[in-house]
């Protein structure tokens, strides 16, 4: 660390503040050491050879100071606080509306943990920053060198704490604006962040100050002061400020230990450059935040004696760059800022522009040509540097210049905050304009200043507008937001947005539709009126696929197997969430390249099943339509079923290949190869799977069903490709399940097959009915039945049947609760059970309330019986031969009919029918 | 003077105070006040050091400073201040805070009820006077309102929300011309309000629906939502000021031991965010769980310490009397309770040690013993 020099410009000052600490401080020593301390970082870079710029970060004051500064000195090099790498985004700004982010972006992740990605870091620039002061000079001056010097993106996330160590995230606030999430998750970094370090020292500086929020603070006590004063002044102050933070911070932390590399990171790269390019230190100027200009490291200054700082080099993952829009609230909830505090500051600036007659650098628009004019414009005179003075005295002892009341300007605000609130819902009337006037006045007078800021308007309007209920979307606060400034929302221009995110724009051009816009529009496609609108659509479909949020969202029409689009219509949002677009445009040059290298991801994915890989065929064939990249991913599935040993997807796997197969033979195209390889492959594995299935407890009804599906009916094409139907059987043979929904599956298995028959099933049915120890388990052989109507349609008759059977004969206690477990699962797999159910149902039952106190079952009815024909023997002959007993005990029983004496019935239909028995006996003759 | 009274009013608690303070006040006083605004915000949050004064001003209302510089130059404009929030926020105490800094009186107060007629807001008539003089300003019983009024100082209007739309638009006029007129009367029959008038008047946001404010007294107040206290912190400044003082007017020498406290705010906290995550209002105790809910409670388990147990405060009083104030319905609470004592209480007894199990064992069993 340099030593402080005793005497110089601040000497008189350090006198006063050492007797000031003596006099007021319990311990004096130690006060007077952080007071002198301040006073010598003051002195040590006031005097660096290199003229450091202190900043903060959306100060209206230190980018006013900027400006002027700039004009004055004229600097041929300026050297940034900010991430090396991003340096090649600034001169798009130029085709962008402020405020954007620059970011950087990485997802292919090489030296950090994989659970980390994707990697983005984003340094937001506004208007009213001394950054882009400085960035816009630098840029637009020909001549003028600008050098990002702080620690690359790579950087960022090398130096932070792994996970573990890291606290948890905040989560955003649930009334957070939709403008907030701008930025998403990543990492932020600023130029200039001065804050207290420790919240006891914030909070003793609120409670002294009387205000709410650092924003307040740093507005009434810095912004305000600071927002007239003179170069000197603004520097002295900044940096005493900066001191301040440095000293009463937490020695150890981690953060500490970042700052510090930084530190030595920029003074060792500016070294460096001034070394290669031998600028004069006296042309150049050294933008950094105030917190960094009190720097104690040994590399601090040009003359320093410390050793270089060793920089590690990069990581090799590879970093993507490119901008996205950011938001005043953004920024707010970025950096954990009041709300509102970034809007009033630019607003704080722009009234400051037009009252202090300074002029502002602002980047050009692109002209499509060299502007020779500026080119050729010689550079004003610069000022000759002026000795150090010091400043500081007076501005530490004399109260701050309070700004008169500006009554013009808090009477605009009124009147306007009551129309605002009006159109809001408010009843606000005139009378609230005046109460608010005079409450913002009084609330100022309470807390000490003449001119109300906006955080008094605000606080008044909210106290004679607001009311119990906040009758709109947007609360007091919030409308006053509004009319301070509002939120201002930034846009990438066409120029600087990624290859990929041009060409979406440039592809919907057909649309007609200005997207740029940040409202939702809605788009209308008729494809019968303009068939040229269809590419549209499929970018749209494709869109839509990869981007899950609002960015697109189809309002009507759907992209399916077999259906041909006729109209539809969208909701794009491109505008509004441009930075989707454009950290889709990291992944690839085309969106048809990103959905390819998607899908290949995900059936290359570690924990990719066969399901997934059929879902990624069927996505394949509706966005991309190339068979060649389909095929291979087919061919993945193949390997995939093969290499499973569950069968948990088997249901989704049955409904995917399923869809596909009616997909290929409905578009007349021959089966590809993979198909076959996938229905054999198929065969084979959930044959062995079979018999381990239906006895696995793990392994759900379901799941065996689906097997079963699959078998059944994918068996003609199987046998057809060479399998063997033994192999199934031998399956279903060797398949001894105990659970009795199992069971009852196993069962419907050997019906379909064959091996069993109806009325062998019936009778086990029966059976287990009339057992009344079976009776509380019969709903669970019924579930078996239910899934059996995927597999074995032709048994749906049955199905009915024994569910009517069981309603009929099961009591409540038992067929009760099993009911709503019969509704869940028909509801869940409705489209394959309920079609076959309900045609059969329709089949099988009447059709109205008539018909049904004559209708019988089909299972019920029965052939006409056959009369009665008394047996042959001894007893019948005896009967015969003296019916009148036999009479006399059927008329008093009430039966009816006569006897039927003689032949048997065969004997007698033989009688009736010669001709074939005769037929017969001549064949046996001859 | 304090000693002969119950529960002493604000200007009388703090007299003392409050002619210091008036005695030091130089900043410009609106109207009729006794103290400059700045003095009243001072009185009201206590003083820091950075405000210079020979003495130290104990902070008497705890929350978000700007709401009391609202309130302040809420009744330094034409406006009523209606102060809005749950019940046990500390409502009444601020106002009845601001009442004593403003004019020395906090007790010219009307209690809203179902039962509020407009001759509580206006004035009444002493039937004996009327018979034996008529009527006259002497035979006239001002209300506490009206008495404000003419006194130029702040009335108090409690429980507004609790009367009747009607009655509410008898302040109406109040608030709006500032006078009252007694027709009853030939002359000398309009009450003018004094400058310095004000009213604040307090609104349950909980009985939200049951009388709403018309639209034009909403006009005429200005409305300070106070928030429950969430902060720890906070509350545990609250707890400990509001029972100190608690204990001094019931003349009980207890100490209130910190670990104590802790674990009272620990299960407040617990149970509000329990009900926060409540999708019923079965599963949601009744009890709004406010600030003034655990002071409750504390007081309970004070009083039972002190006249029942071995005059020091345990855990197992402290338990059984956060029970027994919250348990109001069977058996929805108790309910709820018991939850949280087994799947709480019971784990953080077992881990942490300390009072925990003590307080685990006397909420058992008041809850057994309600059950």
């Amino acid at each position: 660390m340099m030593k402080a020099t005793a005497g110089g410009p601040f000497a008189p000052l350090r006198e006063q503040l050492a007797d000031a600490a003596g006099a007021f401080a319990d311990a004096p020593g130690g006060l007077s050491g952080i007071l002198a301390g301040m006073v010598d970082d003051v002195d040590r870079a006031l005097r660096e050879k290199l003229e450091i710029f202190p900043v903060c970060h959306h100060s209206p004051a230190s980018a006013l100071a900027m400006a002027r500064r700039l004009r004055e000195k004229q600097p041929k090099v300026i050297y940034l606080e900010m991430c090396e790498d991003l340096t090649p985004l600034l001169a798009e700004l130029r085709n962008c509306r402020l405020p954007v982010a620059l970011q950087a972006f990485a997802t292919d992740l090489d030296g950090f943990p994989s659970g980390w990605g994707p990697l983005s870091v984003i340094a937001p620039i506004t208007e009213s920053s001394a950054e882009y002061q400085a960035i816009a000079y630098a840029l637009d001056t020909p001549g003028v060198e600008l050098i990002a010097v702080d620690r690359s993106a790579d950087h960022v996330f090398q130096w932070l704490p792994r996970p573990e160590e890291r606290d948890a995230p905040a989560e955003a606030p649930a009334d957070a604006p939709e403008e907030a999430g701008l930025h998403g998750d990543a990492v932020g970094v600023e130029i200039g962040d001065l804050r207290p370090r420790f919240a006891e020292l914030e909070e003793h500086l609120l409670r002294h100050g009387k205000v709410r929020h650092w924003s307040e603070w740093w507005d009434q006590y810095v912004e305000q002061p600071l927002s007239g004063a003179d170069y000197d002044t603004y520097r002295q102050v900044m940096v005493l400020i900066g001191s301040l933070f440095r000293r009463l911070a937490p020695g150890d932390g981690e953060r500490r230990a970042s700052d510090e590399d930084r530190e030595r990171y920029m003074w060792t790269r500016m070294r460096e450059h001034l070394a290669a390019t031998g600028a004069d230190p006296a042309d150049c100027l050294y933008v950094c935040g105030a917190f960094h200009a009190a720097s104690h490291v040994e590399q601090f200054g040009l003359e320093a004696a410390g050793p270089g700082f060793d920089i590690t080099p990069r990581t090799a993952t590879r970093w993507l760059y490119g901008m996205i829009p950011s938001s005043h609230s953004a920024i707010e909830a970025q950096f954990g800022l009041a709300g509102g505090s970034v809007s009033i500051a630019a607003a704080t600036w722009e009234k400051a522009l037009r009252r202090g007659g300074v002029k502002p650098y602002k980047l050009a628009k692109p002209t499509g040509e060299a502007n020779p004019g500026r080119a050729a414009r010689p550079l004003p005179a610069a000022v000759a540097p002026r000795p150090v003075t010091d400043r500081l005295s007076g501005f530490l002892s004399s109260a701050p210049a309070l700004d008169a009341l500006d009554e013009s300007e808090l009477l605009g605000w009124c009147v306007d905050i009551v129309r605002l609130a009006r159109r809001n819902g408010y009843q606000a009337s005139t009378a609230d304009a005046i109460a608010v006037f005079e409450t913002s006045v009084l609330l100022a007078g309470l807390r000490g200043r003449a001119r109300p800021t906006p955080y008094d308007f605000q606080d008044a309007a909210v106290t004679c507008i607001e009311k119990d209920v906040v009758p709109g979307r947007r609360d007091v606060r919030r409308l006053c937001e509004i009319l301070l400034g509002g939120d201002r929302i930034g846009q990438v221009g066409y120029a600087a947005m990624p290859p990929l995110a041009r060409d979406v724009f440039d592809r919907l051009e057909p649309l007609g539709l200005d997207l740029s816009k940040r409202t939702i529009q809605r788009a209308l496609l008729d494809f019968t009126a303009d068939p040229h609108l269809l590419p549209c659509s499929h970018l749209l479909w494709m869109l839509r696929y990869l981007l899950r949020d609002d960015t697109v969202r189809p309002i009507m029409g759907e992209r399916r197997l077999g259906e041909r689009p006729i109209q539809e219509s969208w909701d794009l949002a491109l505008g509004r969430q441009q930075r989707s677009i454009i950290e889709l445009g990291y992944e690839g040059v085309t969106v048809e390249q990103v959905v390819e290298q998607r899908l290949r991801r995900t059936v290359h994915d570690p924990s990719a099943t066969a399901a997934v890989a059929l879902a990624a065929v069927e996505d394949s064939i509706l966005y991309l339509g190339a068979r060649r990249f389909t095929d291979e991913l087919g061919e993945r599935a193949v390997h995939l079923l093969a290499a499973e040993r569950t069968v948990d997807d088997a249901p989704e796997v049955l409904r995917r290949i399923r869809r596909l197969l009616a997909h290929y033979r409905a578009t007349g195209a021959e089966l590809p190869a993979w198909c076959e390889a996938f229905v054999t492959a198929g065969y084979a594995h959930y044959c062995t799977l079979l018999p381990t299935a239906f006895v696995d407890e793990e392994t759900g009804v379901r799941q065996v069903a689906a097997m079963l599906g699959f078998l059944f009916s994918m068996e003609s094409l199987a046998l057809a490709l060479g399998c063997d139907r033994n192999q199934l059987e031998l399956a279903v043979r060797q398949s001894h399940p105990e659970a009795p929904a199992k069971v009852a599956l196993a069962w419907a298995a050997q019906a379909q097959l064959g091996l069993l028959s109806r009325a062998e099933l019936r009778a086990r049915c029966a059976e287990l009915l009339d057992n009344p120890l079976v009776i509380p388990g019969f709903p669970q052989y019924m579930s078996g039945f239910v899934q059996a109507l995927d597999p074995a349609p032709g048994l749906t008759p049955f199905v009915v049947e024994l569910l009517s059977d069981a309603f009929a004969k099961l009591p409540d206690r038992v067929l009760l609760p099993w009911l709503p477990l019969l509704i869940a699962t028909l509801r869940r797999q409705a489209p394959e059970m309920l079609p076959v159910l309900v045609r059969e149902a329709d089949r099988t039952f009447p059709g109205n309330v008539a018909a049904l106190d004559t209708w019988t079952p089909p299972w019920s009815r029965t052939a006409p019986a056959a009369p009665l024909v008394a047996a042959a023997g001894p007893v019948g002959d005896l009967l015969v031969r003296h019916p009148a007993a036999c009479d006399a005990v059927a008329a008093l029983l009430g039966c009816e009919g006569g006897w039927v004496t003689g032949d048997r019935p065969g004997q007698e239909l033989a009688a009736r029918s010669p001709a074939t028995a005769e037929a017969v006996a001549a064949l046996l003759a001859g | 003077m304090t000693d002969d009274m119950l529960c002493a009013p604000a200007e009388v608690k703090y007299a003392d105070e409050l002619d210091w303070l008036e005695s030091v006040d130089d900043g410009p006083k609106p109207f009729s006040w006794r103290l400059s605004p700045k003095m009243v915000r001072l009185f009201v949050l206590g003083s820091e050091r950075a405000d210079g004064l020979d003495r130290e001003v104990p902070q008497k209302w705890f929350g978000d400073r700007s709401f009391v510089e609202r309130s302040i130059v809420t009744l330094a404009s034409d406006r009523g201040l209606l102060l809005i929030g749950d019940p046990g926020t500390g409502k009444s105490w601020l106002a009845e805070l601001l009442a004593a800094a403003i004019c020395r009186n906090s007790t010219l107060v009307v209690q809203g009820t179902a039962g509020t007629t407009e001759d509580h807001i206006k004035y009444s008539w002493n039937v004996s006077m009327v018979i034996a003089k008529g009527q006259s300003r002497e035979s006239m019983i001002p209300s506490p309102i009206m008495t404000a009024m003419e006194r130029g100082v702040i009335g108090r209007f409690e429980e507004l929300t609790r009367s009747t739309s009607d009655v509410q638009d008898a302040l109406i006029s109040i608030l709006s011309e500032k006078y009252v007129s007694i027709p009853e009367l030939d002359d000398d029959n309009i009450v003018f309000a004094q400058p310095g008038f004000s009213i604040i008047a307090t609104a349950n946001s909980r009985d939200r629906g049951v009388n709403d404010l018309s639209s034009a007294l909403k006009r005429r107040f200005n409305f300070v939502r106070v928030p429950v206290v969430t902060s720890k912190k906070s509350e545990a400044e609250i707890v400990r000021f509001r029972t100190t003082e608690l204990l001094r007017r019931h003349r009980i020498d207890l100490e209130l031991p910190p670990t104590l406290l802790d674990i009272l705010l620990q299960s407040f906290a617990g149970l509000r965010a329990a009900a926060a995550a409540a999708t019923g209002d079965d599963e949601r105790l009744e009890s709004a769980l406010s600030t003034a809910e655990q002071i409750g409670v504390l007081e309970d388990a004070i009083l039972h310490s002190h006249f029942f147990g071995d005059r020091t405060l345990r855990a197992e009083t402290l338990g059984g009397s956060l029970v027994g104030s919250l348990a109001r319905r069977t058996p929805e609470d108790l309910a709820i309770l018991n939850k949280y004592w087994h799947g709480v209480v019971e784990p953080r007894s077992k881990k942490d040690g300390g009072d925990w199990p003590g307080f685990l064992e006397g909420g058992r069993q008041a809850i057994t013993t309600l059950s």
